[in-house]
């Protein structure tokens, strides 16, 4: 009990370093601080929750295994959150092949827009096709460079390029219709 | 009018990184905490087991050696109790292969210590093999 309520109150790379020493529960409270960022991306990237939750936890052993290599350069979140999201690839690697095709789920969605005035990042993310919600969950929730997005993917880095840019695109209008919107009326009113 | 959209395009960003640093609230988080640490108390009692148990291994042919080279008798001196010799026989007859690896030009301690050192290494591949799959 005395130990659980020393740990909560290090900073995170304290408990790298604990944890490195082979305090289980130091790293226990890592998990307990960044447990939700990691399930969180997964489910952005396009995991249905089981299989985030599966991937987060192997993650975090990961990281346990790994705990050497975390230098405190960056922080411990976006460390684990770039072996989520790898691991998560892998396996989406496996199920599917990333292809340079214009995705065929770009129709279908556009009508929502202009009646919701400011829907969540989940809702949003879920209009992207399943390549661009990886691509911009890479370089966005994951922080990889585009380069890094499209050596993981084992994508052209073009095509990654592409994914982020029309995935941001489609973001943007969701994220933010009724500012749209205000302008559009804005426009037609001066006209 | 480009340097506007320009702009606009960094604050959206700006304000996407910041949306995708804001963790959800999962109602079950502390299970989801609470479930890596037993996977990581389960692999460290494995770890522990293996480990243990090429260990235990090690000593056994350590001692098994060691007799076997007659370096009790040695320490003993001259007086050397049946009981002694009955073990030593024994364990020389549980590491028959010894006779076999006399014939090597290395000395049957090197050969043992050897071995031992390749259980350890084998007991520490199947663990780190059950902790990657």
């Amino acid at each position: 009990m005395a130990q659980s309520r020393a740990v909560t109150g290090l900073h995170d790379v304290e408990l790298a370093a604990l944890a490195a020493a082979g305090d289980r529960a130091a790293f226990g409270e890592l998990v307990r601080r960044h447990g939700s960022a990691v399930r969180g991306l997964l489910r952005r990237m396009g995991a249905q929750p089981s299989t985030a939750d599966d991937i987060a936890q192997d993650a975090f052993l990961t990281a346990f295994e790994r705990i050497a290599e975390f230098r405190g350069e960056g922080t411990f979140a976006a460390w684990v959150k770039r072996i989520a999201a790898r691991l998560y690839v892998r396996k989406w690697r496996k199920d599917s092949r990333m292809t340079d095709e214009v995705e065929q789920d770009d129709e279908g969605h556009g009508g929502e827009v202009s009646t919701v005035s400011r829907i969540d990042l989940d809702e949003a993310m879920k209009s992207l096709s399943e390549q661009e919600r990886l691509c911009v969950s890479l370089c966005y929730g994951a922080g990889l460079s585009h380069a890094e997005a499209a050596e993981t993917i084992g994508a052209p880095l073009g095509t990654v390029k592409s994914h982020v840019k029309r995935g941001l695109d489609k973001l943007r209008l969701r994220l933010a219709p009724a500012e749209g919107a205000g302008r559009d009326a804005e426009r037609q009113g001066h006209v | 009018m480009r340097k506007g959209k320009v702009m606009s395009d960094l604050e959206f960003e700006t304000r996407l990184d910041r949306l995708f640093a804001e963790p959800p609230h999962f109602k079950d988080a502390e299970l989801f905490a609470r479930q890596v640490e037993a996977r990581l108390e389960r692999g460290w009692s494995l770890r522990r087991v293996m480990i243990g148990g090429a260990g235990l291994v090690a000593g056994l042919v350590g001692v098994g050696q060691m007799m076997g080279a007659g370096l009790f008798l040695q320490a003993a001196g001259s007086e050397v109790t049946a009981q002694t010799q009955a073990m030593s026989k024994a364990f020389g007859e549980v590491m028959n292969v010894g006779g076999a690896l006399g014939a090597l030009p290395v000395s049957p301690e090197v050969l043992w210590m050897t071995a031992a050192l390749g259980v350890m290494a084998v007991g520490f591949a199947i663990t780190r093999a059950t902790q990657e799959f």
